[in-house]
């Protein structure tokens, strides 16, 4: 894609993130852009509570809520190591947990997560995508996921400081 | 905490900015908001340039470039510390340089600045704030650095996808 036509779509989807109002209106937005422009089948947007050291994300109609413990699976690990993690054979990577494809039916083939900080550089949340259209996840991925999780972390900073 | 109602008009804010197609366009609106919130007399958000260690600016037409050395001043060593730094007596400071306040005419009684990071922790630019009635304090700091932080995303989407065109062998 052109620059020119990124940095529009990229500031459409910018300013249509500024109008929700709540992770619960805005995750599902954000994760139905990251899927399109990443070219991946699924999405999450995990937010993390430093308080009760738990993660938690919405169905993707913004209004349930799924809990994980902060300390499991990629998304576990990804939170400790404070960086992005590819893994493009989930089944046997050490970190990875089967548990929820077995739950679900869904067969993970590969996954790119990355971590977002807020201002004071501690980590508000994690960004996860799985199986990529087109082959594996590579760095021009985790450059793009580094930017985006950047990108959309004043907004998520500023809901939480909405509603302290 | 002072700025508690500042948190809901900044959606607004955000939303204007992603708005403005270029640098010279967003400094200015950026400038304008910053030092109405915060009470300030003055606002300067200087792009660094880390490749020849230059500071510019663009004066609040936002068509002239102001350029500086970033080695200089309370603003090089903002970029030395990687922190916010408040001076509330300017020309008691040692690293305070008078220079600009004897090109201008205008006098700098007190400073707040803060670096302002890309996605990749590099520096990207410093935000300053001249000359609030009262002096900066602590609740100034943290929402300068809440604030550097938010409108990042728009200067680190402006640099990647707009002037950096040229070289265009990056993905995406």
């Amino acid at each position: 894609m052109q620059s020119e036509d990124m940095y529009s779509k990229l500031a459409d989807f910018g300013r249509e993130l500024l109008e929700k109002k709540s992770f619960g209106e805005g995750l599902p937005h954000i994760v139905s852009y990251a899927k399109e422009v990443m070219g991946a089948d699924r999405c999450s947007v995990y937010i993390y509570e430093e308080e009760n050291d738990k993660l938690w994300t919405t169905h993707s109609d913004g209004v349930k809520k799924i809990i994980v413990p902060s300390g499991k699976g990629v998304v576990g690990y990804t939170l400790r190591v404070r960086k992005p993690v590819i893994v493009n054979d989930p089944y046997s990577d050490v970190n990875f947990l089967p548990d929820v494809d077995k739950k679900t039916g869904y067969k993970t083939q590969n996954m790119i997560s990355a971590p977002i900080f807020d201002s004071n550089r501690e980590i508000i949340g994690v960004l996860q995508l799985l199986n990529k259209a087109k082959g594996d996840f590579d760095n021009d991925d985790k450059r793009f996921i580094i930017f985006f999780a950047h990108y959309i972390s004043g907004f998520l900073e500023l809901v939480a400081k909405r509603k302290a | 905490m002072k700025y508690t109602d500042t948190y809901i008009k900044l959606a607004d804010f955000g939303r204007e900015l992603l708005q403005k197609k270029s640098l010279s366009e967003g400094l200015p609106h950026i400038a304008k908001y910053a030092k109405d919130v915060i009470l300030a007399r003055r606002c300067s958000i200087y792009i660094y340039n880390s490749e020849n260690d230059e500071l510019w600016t663009t004066l609040a037409d936002g068509i002239s470039k102001i350029k500086l050395n970033a080695n200089k001043g309370i603003v090089g060593q903002t970029i030395r510390t990687q922190k916010p730094i408040i001076v509330n007596n300017a020309y008691a400071h040692p690293n305070f340089s008078s220079a600009v306040d004897k090109e201008t005419g205008y006098k700098t009684n007190n400073i707040i600045t803060t670096p302002i990071f890309n996605s990749k922790r590099e520096i990207i630019g410093v935000l300053q704030l001249l000359n609030k009635d009262e002096g900066f304090d602590e609740d100034d700091v943290k929402f300068m650095i809440f604030f550097a932080h938010y409108v990042s995303g728009f200067l680190e989407l402006i640099t990647k996808y707009k002037i950096t065109k040229s070289k265009n062998n990056e993905k995406l």
